[in-house]
């Protein structure tokens, strides 16, 4: 008897656990949402750019010099082909210019589209390449003409001419020097014809699968692993020989797992195993088949005349696309308001040759790989735009002076802008040295943080720049791993504990008292996020939007309803309730007991990981484990749960391998594609490589309805995350292009409401929680002035070619002496 | 340059050699090759730790990690260890080729930075030991002097003070008053823009750094100097000397100092060699271009290239303290023999 009930006993944890480690989520309805299609043409861009004050010529003999500051130069690379940072592309805004401007319109309101290289907006020529470059009769907006601005020079007073794009651009795809933004010409929006191809002539090019691996084995396709999916690649064989990146699944070479001691299981595996023992179908991975396993393809040889770039005559270029450009209007110029001109004589000069073992070699085609110091510093460096550079020293300085060459100082199309003769930019990395430096006049700016505020809030010469960002708690739901912690923290795998630590926080004191501007974030896309590229309207004021959130927190309208309507309601809106964080937190109390992750007795401790141990974080982290505690009081958690705060530089990449419980997250960029935002950050699995920092929210088992004009419409959230990011293939989107036809097809409104349908269902599932929305406040010196003090999108408050000035640099030095400086 | 290094070592070795002569140079030939030992195992360590660790690959939205991983490919990062090993050694020794940085001054060779780098680290800190070992020799000996004076009191009671704040503490006070406050400095150092490095004004400008990396050397030196003169001026030594008729000046400067720098000189050798170590914290509040950073930088972005050629370049150093410090002793007392089995 006592071995049945044991027998029964054993069985009836091991179904316990079986169904607590494979966490099945409740289906989520959206609600529904009646679509309109998208208007034809999409819009018209503003092309009158504000004047600039006509009474400040930059042809006058005082002299201004704007004195800024950065914190490092560490990484900085100002190559136009190779620069990664803000920093650096700081530094290419003041040398080099775009064809298109995205500059103030003329009543400073919004943004207006500027030719610059460029003498005219782009051209649709698409009919003139049919049966070219892939063009198929009908189709439009995929081939462009750009009439080159004929006034551009380079520093030197050489002329620009297309010959410097198409060399440029070749070099941009140079194959042996694999330039770091080569991908922006085939992995965004902006996909030249065969400049992917160009780039890996003749080298295997790995796709992620779009298909099961069983079904492409069984129809004669090799499938390749990733061999970062068990962290060998590199990992030597038996002979020595490394493991490739990608080794065919049914290869059984054996190679060494450094991570696990020889003699144990798997200190020796292959492809072949990992593939059957955990991505196979059955296997307890397969779901991430589609992000790490590959087919490959031999990239054609291509020749330069098969790439989408092409020289018409001396100024004038033709761009063939791969991909029509949606809403050209404003996307052309948009993608085209960065260059990727370089100057051949120094790019030449300055190229550097490298064999394969690392030595150096004479000639290009000796090489294995090649890489240019062009843009390194002063003598490197050659200047297009308005300012060229004058000095630089590694992490000290770097200055600018007007490039008297450049063309908008004739063109009479720049008057009364650019009234800065000089920029000097110094490296002062301590925050401390910065604000002195700004109090005693050495600066015209410094961005300020959360402790300068309580002397700076007040002051006339305070601005706010809103970010793209938003920064949340990010839990990880995974019970195996939160078991494997050993500390308690698998009660985060009870939807109500999360959604009570998210009713806890009080985000307008949060962002109010821990940061220096941010403000309370409800949403995981903030207020940046424009969804009408020509009317430059929000994503966050759209009703969709604001419904999604009025709904998750619980907020109601209309008859019967709390608020009288929906913008009350939203703005009413402060998703802290500590009176149902308690009730939430009674209800994961008893279903932690009841699913086996609590005992009622033992004390819980989460794992917090921040990045650095400085005041802030400790006061963030104290109010968390304080206000979880709060949440606790009156509910059998109360005294058991509290949050240990542990230093991780490197905290992404432990959540990215479920060793975390909990991380700040934030996500941010791209803030003129929201659309694209949820399936790029938030549900494409950290697992697979992506960008998705809640560890065990699997997003393709989420099952989403939404009504849709009347009909009900299900698929799992990471096919409409990928349906609304734009996506058609069929392993993407699952049959949802089927029922509803394409997204793109759909007018703003509608996209909108599809888009705060796929938020408010992560948010449902409060495996993160929004916390703030990140701003930087800074000051601006008493002799600096703004074109416009209202942040306008992609201008900001209008730049150096906007600012003026109250004083020259000499009556500025005696007004600092004279003891004036206050802010 | 790997030839240029040989032949300065083989000429520092000889140099040593025809200066100790004997069993010294053997001593001192000895200790050199076991540094390149030790100098070559520590490398082979970092080397392959440092290679253990995954390629950092940045994940951002339409990036195409693939051509990272495609460039980390032509530079050879995915070949066996034992073949970067090889190649790592070869590039070195034949090119002085410590590689381009990645993460780190992306695509500027290594070796170039350092040394661009290495003269503002060593010219501040420079300047504060030899402002600092004056006066604290100067203060030691005084308090030494009048031990348990008032006079030692308040020295002892200041040194205490500077010895236990942190510098970056006296940085931001040093700052403060003498920069903002008064405005007899600028807040961080020039450019070379404006003045050469070595120039009158430059030096002007590193002044409140120099100050604030002196005050804690200051403190150490007076603190050890009190400490060994106090204890030597007890000795019967110095009283046979004072019977022998010498005053207490002589004895004190031919006797007493001699002894007591038994202690202080390698303390003092120990803190030039600090001086290639750098500040980080006071290197940042001053905006100095210097090392102090490099090294942290390397590790927290997983820079290979610079990590490997900082950690040859500060074990080099360690070592060659070592060895310098050992010397130092048999040189100002000899007394004390090297090398020396019994």
């Amino acid at each position: 008897m006592k071995k049945i009930l044991a027998l029964a006993l054993a069985l009836c944890m091991i179904a316990g656990l079986v169904s607590a480690a494979a966490e099945t989520y409740a289906p989520f309805n959206a609600g529904s949402i009646t679509t309109a299609p998208k208007a034809a043409g999409g819009g018209e861009v503003d092309t009158v750019r504000y004047a600039g004050d006509e009474t400040r010529d930059y042809r006058d003999e005082k002299e201004y010099t704007y004195h800024d500051y950065i914190a490092a130069t560490t990484t900085m690379d100002w190559n136009p082909h190779t620069w990664e940072t803000s920093d650096d592309s700081s530094v290419l805004d003041m040398m080099t210019m775009g064809f298109y401007g995205i500059t103030l319109n003329a009543d400073k309101s919004g943004y207006a589209i500027t030719c610059e290289m460029a003498a005219e907006l782009p051209v649709d020529v698409t009919a003139e390449y049919v049966g070219r470059f892939g063009v198929e009769e009908g189709e439009t907006a995929k081939a462009w003409r750009i009439a080159l601005n004929q006034d551009a020079t380079w520093e030197n007073g050489e002329k620009i001419t297309a010959d410097d794009y198409i060399y440029s651009m070749q070099q941009q795809l140079n194959p042996k020097m694999k330039n770091r933004r080569a991908d922006s010409y085939y992995a965004g929006d902006l996909i030249i014809v065969n400049a992917k191809n160009y780039l890996y002539a003749g080298e295997t090019a790995y796709s992620l699968v779009e298909d099961t691996a069983e079904n492409l084995v069984a129809a004669g396709t090799d499938v390749y692993l990733d061999m970062n999916f068990w962290g060998i690649a590199g990992a030597p064989d038996a002979d020595g020989n490394a493991a490739p990146t990608y080794v065919n699944i049914n290869d059984e070479t054996l190679y060494r797992d450094e991570a696990v001691e020889e003699g144990n299981d798997e200190d020796w595996v292959s492809a072949k195993y990992i593939f059957d023992n955990y991505l196979a179908e059955g296997a307890p991975y397969n779901a991430y088949q589609a992000s790490y396993l590959y087919t490959a393809a031999i990239a054609p040889e291509t020749a330069w005349e098969d790439v989408g770039l092409l020289k018409i005559d001396d100024y004038t270029i033709d761009l063939v696309l791969e991909k029509a450009m949606e809403e050209p209007a404003f996307y052309m110029p948009y993608h085209l308001s960065s260059n990727w001109l370089v100057y051949k004589p120094m790019y030449e000069e300055l190229k550097v040759f490298t064999a394969a073992d690392g030595t150096e070699v004479a000639t290009e085609e000796e090489a294995a790989s090649v890489t240019s110091k062009y843009m390194k510093d002063v003598e490197t460096s050659i200047s297009y735009g308005p300012y060229k550079i004058t000095y630089f020293e590694l992490d000290k300085q770097i200055s600018y002076e007007r490039n008297p060459e450049w063309y908008g100082y004739r063109d009479d199309k720049h008057y009364g802008m650019y009234q800065t003769d000089k920029v000097t930019v110094s490296v002062i990395s301590q925050h401390e040295t910065q604000m002195k430096s700004f109090e005693v006049g050495d600066l015209d700016g410094v961005a300020l943080q959360s402790a300068d505020m309580a002397t700076y809030a007040s002051s006339p010469y305070i601005y706010y720049t809103p970010q793209s960002y938003t920064t949340k708690v990010s839990f990880n739901t995974d019970l195996e791993k939160l078991r494997e912690h050993g500390t308690g923290s698998e009660i985060l795998t009870i939807k109500e504990f999360r959604e009570a630590f998210a009713l806890c926080i009080d985000r307008e004191h949060f962002a109010t008292a821990y940061t220096s501007a941010g403000t309370a974030g409800f949403g995981m896309l903030n207020y940046q996020y424009v969804y009408n590229p020509f009317t430059g309207e929000a994503y966050r004021d759209s009703e969709g939007a604001k419904n999604a959130l009025v709904n998750l927190y619980g907020l109601t309208y209309g008859e019967g309803g709390e608020y009288a309507d929906l913008d009350e309601a939203y703005d009413a809106m402060t998703g802290y309730d500590l009176e149902l964080a308690r009730e939430k937190m009674a209800v994961a109390a008893e279903k932690a007991v009841a699913e086996g992750v609590w005992d009622g007795e033992s004390e819980l401790t989460i794992d917090f990981r921040v990045y650095q141990n400085d005041t802030i974080y400790v006061q963030m982290f104290t109010y968390f484990d304080d206000q979880l505690k709060a949440a606790c009081e009156g509910t059998p958690l109360e005294g058991k749960v509290s949050l240990t705060m542990t230093v991780d530089a490197d905290y992404y990449n432990t959540m990215y391998s479920g060793a975390a419980d909990v991380i700040f997250t934030t996500w941010g960029g791209a803030a003129m594609s929201p659309f694209t935002m949820l399936n790029q950050c938030y549900t494409d699995d950290a697992m697979g490589g992506g960008n998705q920092m809640e560890y065990g929210f699997h997003t393709e088992e989420v099952m989403m309805t939404i009504n849709v004009d009347g009909k009900d419409v299900t698929d799992n959230l990471q096919n409409w995350t990928n349906w609304v990011g734009g996506a058609t293939d069929a392993a993407l989107v699952g049959k949802l292009e089927e029922q509803i036809g394409k997204f793109n097809d759909y007018d703003y409104a509608t996209k909108c409401a599809f888009l705060a349908a796929c938020e408010y269902c992560f948010l449902n599932y409060y495996t993160t929680t929004p916390v703030y929305y990140r701003n930087v406040a800074a000051l601006h010196s008493q002799r600096v002035e703004f074109a416009t003090y209202q942040y306008v999108m992609n201008v900001g408050f209008g730049g150096y070619a906007f600012n003026t000035y109250t004083m020259d640099d000499a009556e500025w030095a005696d007004f600092i002496a004279a003891g004036n400086l206050q802010y | 340059m790997t030839a240029i290094i040989v032949i300065s070592a083989l000429v520092v070795v000889l140099a040593l050699c025809a200066f100790f002569g004997g069993s010294r140079s053997k001593y001192v030939v000895k200790r050199i090759l076991l540094m390149f030992l030790t100098l070559f195992v520590i490398m082979t360590i970092c080397f392959i730790l440092i290679k253990l660790l995954p390629l950092p690959l940045v994940k951002s939205i339409n990036k195409d990690v693939e051509l990272q991983k495609a460039k980390y490919a032509q530079r050879g990062y995915y070949k066996p260890i034992m073949v970067q090993y090889f190649n790592f050694w070869k590039n070195v020794i034949t090119e002085w080729n410590w590689g381009m940085g990645e993460q780190l001054y992306t695509d500027r060779a290594v070796w170039p930075v350092m040394m661009q780098k290495l003269p503002y680290t060593i010219l501040v800190n420079l300047y504060s030991i030899l402002i600092a070992i004056p006066i604290g020799l100067a203060f030691g000996i005084y308090a030494a002097l009048k031990k348990n004076k008032w006079q030692d009191n308040v020295i002892s009671t200041t040194v205490m003070i500077f010895t236990s704040v942190p510098s970056y503490v006296y940085a931001f006070l040093v700052q403060l008053f003498l920069c903002v406050k008064l405005r007899w400095f600028d807040l961080t150092i020039k450019s070379l823009d404006e003045t050469p490095l070595f120039s009158w004004q430059m030096f002007v400008s590193m002044i409140p750094a120099v100050i604030s990396l002196g005050f804690g050397v200051t403190a150490r030196l007076t603190r050890y100097t009190r400490a060994e003169l106090s204890e030597v001026l007890t000795g019967d030594y110095m009283l046979l000397a004072r019977t022998k008729g010498l005053t207490k000046a002589q004895a004190i400067s031919r006797h007493a100092m001699r002894n007591s720098m038994v202690v202080i000189l390698p303390m003092i050798i120990g803190e030039f060699i600090g001086i290639i170590g750098g500040s980080l914290i006071i290197e940042r509040i001053f905006g100095i271009p210097g090392l102090g950073n490099v090294f942290v930088d390397a590790i927290s972005v997983k820079d290979y290239n610079f990590f490997m050629a900082e950690t040859f370049f500060y074990t080099v150093i360690g070592l060659a303290s070592g060895i310098l410090t050992d010397i130092s002793y048999g040189f100002i007392d000899p007394r004390i023999r090297m090398g020396s089995r019994k």
